[in-house]
Order: C-alpha cells, then sequence, then structure tokens
C-alpha cells in the first residue's frame, strides 16, 4: 500500500483560523444536535519564539446542560512552519468528570513530559507525573487533525493512506487515513469538491466499523473538514461545518 | 393478541412520553408511531367485541401529547449554546501557564533538524 504524501512544510494553516461545527446524533435520519465544536488557531509569542495555537474546544447545547454538560477543550502549541508540537493540553469536563493532561514534547530526547490532574470525588484532585518515550514522528491528537490537512492529496492516488502516531493518555496508538474518494458535497461554503477520507485506529475499538468512520476535506488548497462521520454503537454521529473564517488561500 | 397489543402500546406510549421530554426528544418519533400502529391494531381487533375500549383510548391519548410535545420541540427550540465562560477562563489562564511553560524553548534550533 502506497502512502499519502506527508509533507513537512505547513502549507495550508494559517493564524486566525476559526471553523465552528455542530455535533449531532443521527438515528434513523432523526437529527438531535448536541454540541458545538470550534477550531481556532492562533499565533503566539514568546520572547524568544512565535508558535501557533491551535485549539479545539467543545461545548453541549444549553438544552444538554443540566443532563450531561461537556465542556472540553484540547489545545496545541505547535512551530508555525512544521506543525511540529511542542505542548499539549487537555482539559475536559464531561457531566461531572474531570481530568486534566499536559504533554510536554522533548524532540531531541524523544520523550515527553506527562502531567495528569484528575478529580476525586470528594473534590479534591490528585496529580501524576510520568516521562513517556516515544517514535520521532508521535504527535499529540490536535496537532495530528491539521497534520491531515496537510496532507498532499492533490498528489494521491485513491487507495492511498497514511499511518500517524498519536499519543494519547500516555499510549501511543496509530491511526490509519485512507484516501477513498473525491465527493461532491453542498456545505456552508457552497458546493464543494471533497477528498472522503477513512479514519481507523489500530488496535482501538473506540471507532467502530470498517471505512464507517470517515471525513470530508474540500479539495481546494485549504482542505477545509466540512464533514465527518462516526459510527458509535447505536446509530452514527456527525460533524458538520457551520461556519468558517480566517482561511490561508 | 388484544392484550399483547395494548401492552406493547402502553410501552411505547410511556416511552414516547419520557424521550419527548428529554432533549432527545425527536426520537421520540420512532415509539409514537409504534404506540398509533399497536394501538390501531387492538382498537381494529376489538370493534366487534363488547370490551372496554378505555386502555386503547389511553394510548391514543398519551401519544397524541407526546407528539405534540415533540413537534413543538422540534418547530420551536433551537440549539443554542449555554454558558461557556468558565471555558473561556479556562483557555485563558492555560495560555498563561503554557507560555510560561514555553518560555524557555528555542524553536528555530529545532526546527532547522
Amino acid at each position: 500500500m502506497t502512502s499519502l504524501i506527508a509533507v513537512s512544510q505547513n502549507n495550508t494553516i494559517a493564524a486566525g483560523e476559526r471553523l465552528t461545527f455542530s455535533a449531532s446524533y443521527n438515528m434513523s435520519g432523526l437529527l438531535t444536535e448536541l454540541a458545538q465544536v470550534n477550531m481556532e488557531t492562533s499565533e503566539v509569542r514568546t520572547s524568544k519564539s512565535t508558535l501557533f495555537r491551535l485549539k479545539c474546544t467543545a461545548a453541549t447545547y444549553s438544552k444538554w446542560d443540566s443532563f450531561f454538560k461537556i465542556r472540553d477543550l484540547y489545545e496545541s502549541y505547535v512551530s508555525p512552519k512544521t506543525l511540529t508540537p511542542y505542548l499539549y493540553n487537555r482539559d475536559i469536563s464531561e457531566g461531572g468528570y474531570e481530568k486534566f493532561m499536559k504533554y510536554k514534547f522533548n524532540h531531541k530526547t524523544h520523550t515527553v513530559a506527562s502531567v495528569k490532574r484528575k478529580k476525586r470525588s470528594d473534590g479534591t484532585t490528585w496529580e501524576e507525573k510520568k516521562n513517556v518515550s516515544i517514535g520521532s514522528s508521535t504527535k499529540d491528537l490536535v496537532t495530528t487533525l491539521y497534520h491531515i490537512r496537510n496532507l498532499d492529496i492533490h498528489k494521491a492516488n485513491i487507495g492511498d493512506s497514511q499511518n500517524f502516531t498519536v499519543l494519547f493518555d500516555n499510549k501511543e496508538s496509530v491511526v490509519n487515513i485512507k484516501y477513498l474518494s473525491k465527493e461532491t458535497l453542498n456545505t456552508v461554503l457552497g458546493k464543494k469538491e471533497c477528498y472522503k477520507l477513512a479514519i481507523s485506529i489500530n488496535n482501538s475499538d473506540v471507532l467502530k466499523g470498517n471505512n464507517d468512520n470517515l471525513l470530508w476535506l474540500t479539495a481546494d488548497a485549504n482542505k477545509v473538514p466540512v464533514y465527518a462521520k462516526f459510527k458509535i454503537a447505536v446509530g452514527n454521529g456527525e460533524l458538520k461545518l457551520k461556519s468558517a473564517s480566517g482561511l490561508k488561500h | 393478541m388484544k392484550k399483547t397489543l395494548i401492552i406493547l402500546g402502553f410501552i411505547a406510549a410511556i416511552l414516547a412520553m419520557i424521550l419527548s421530554a428529554t432533549p432527545l426528544s425527536k426520537i421520540a418519533f420512532i415509539p409514537c408511531v409504534l404506540a398509533f400502529v399497536f394501538g390501531i391494531s387492538a382498537f381494529v381487533i376489538s370493534k366487534d367485541k363488547r370490551t372496554s375500549k378505555k386502555s386503547i383510548q389511553l394510548i391514543f391519548l398519551m401519544t397524541t401529547l407526546a407528539l405534540a410535545l415533540t413537534t413543538y420541540k422540534a418547530i420551536f427550540t433551537t440549539a443554542e449554546l449555554g454558558n461557556t465562560e468558565q471555558l473561556q477562563q479556562k483557555e485563558e489562564q492555560l495560555e498563561d501557564e503554557s507560555l510560561e511553560d514555553l518560555e524557555d524553548l528555542d524553536i528555530d534550533e529545532i526546527d532547522i533538524q
């Protein structure tokens, strides 16, 4: 199997980009909107360097807040040129369950200093610090999402695939992206030709089915994720782009 | 047969009422349709007999209520974002913390590799 062309230069992502999605649960065509998902990029400066902050947040709509309130934040600080991650934060609050994870990447020694903070049922928190060895191309979840957009899909053939190693919960897993076909979708950006990609995680049962977890990226230089579909135990989950601004091209 | 249909009708109608009260109200359409089908079947079966049809009427009543609520919700409620102030505060706090953590990082040195 040949691989999609993985580029090391960032040609797709610009600072100031803001994508808003609506996550829904679909059961036999009855669509229930669950949450709003935002993906934002911005430029941040330290005294020595300029970085991109890639931020993804998810918040349930108000009608769900009293049942199961979700306020999730996933973010990554990456190099603007190569999208190499240096720091990753994950702060989740899902129906009373709270967890915080921080990875500090050291690309010279191929290690990650991870900090995990969890809330106990009595309200106190506990912390766990760990050093994790990683592969040379291991990334965090958020960076991987942006790296998928930065693939040179226009040079790839249908059926090509690419593996990404993702660090999640201090464990590395391999995520496989396969280019299935080109499809035209009606989106908020108009009628767009899109790349249809299948996502699967090796040795994991989080995503069910074969080629049932799909992602559509616009077939232009921006490769905006316009639609995603996930198969879960009962019905489907889907993410649909509601608005996009600050695109690079 | 009639009894089974009435019991199934009741289960579907109760399920429809419960679902219609939750944010998952759109899914209540499924048990609503089922309750109607069971209710009508039970009604047809017992048509000629002189038995009480009170329970079937109750199924219809419950289903109609659930259906009305579901339809109302589907038309008049829009998905709105709740209070995200806490999340925004967290975002700002994390940015400050992260920039402190990244202060000693020399990105150019690593990027050249």
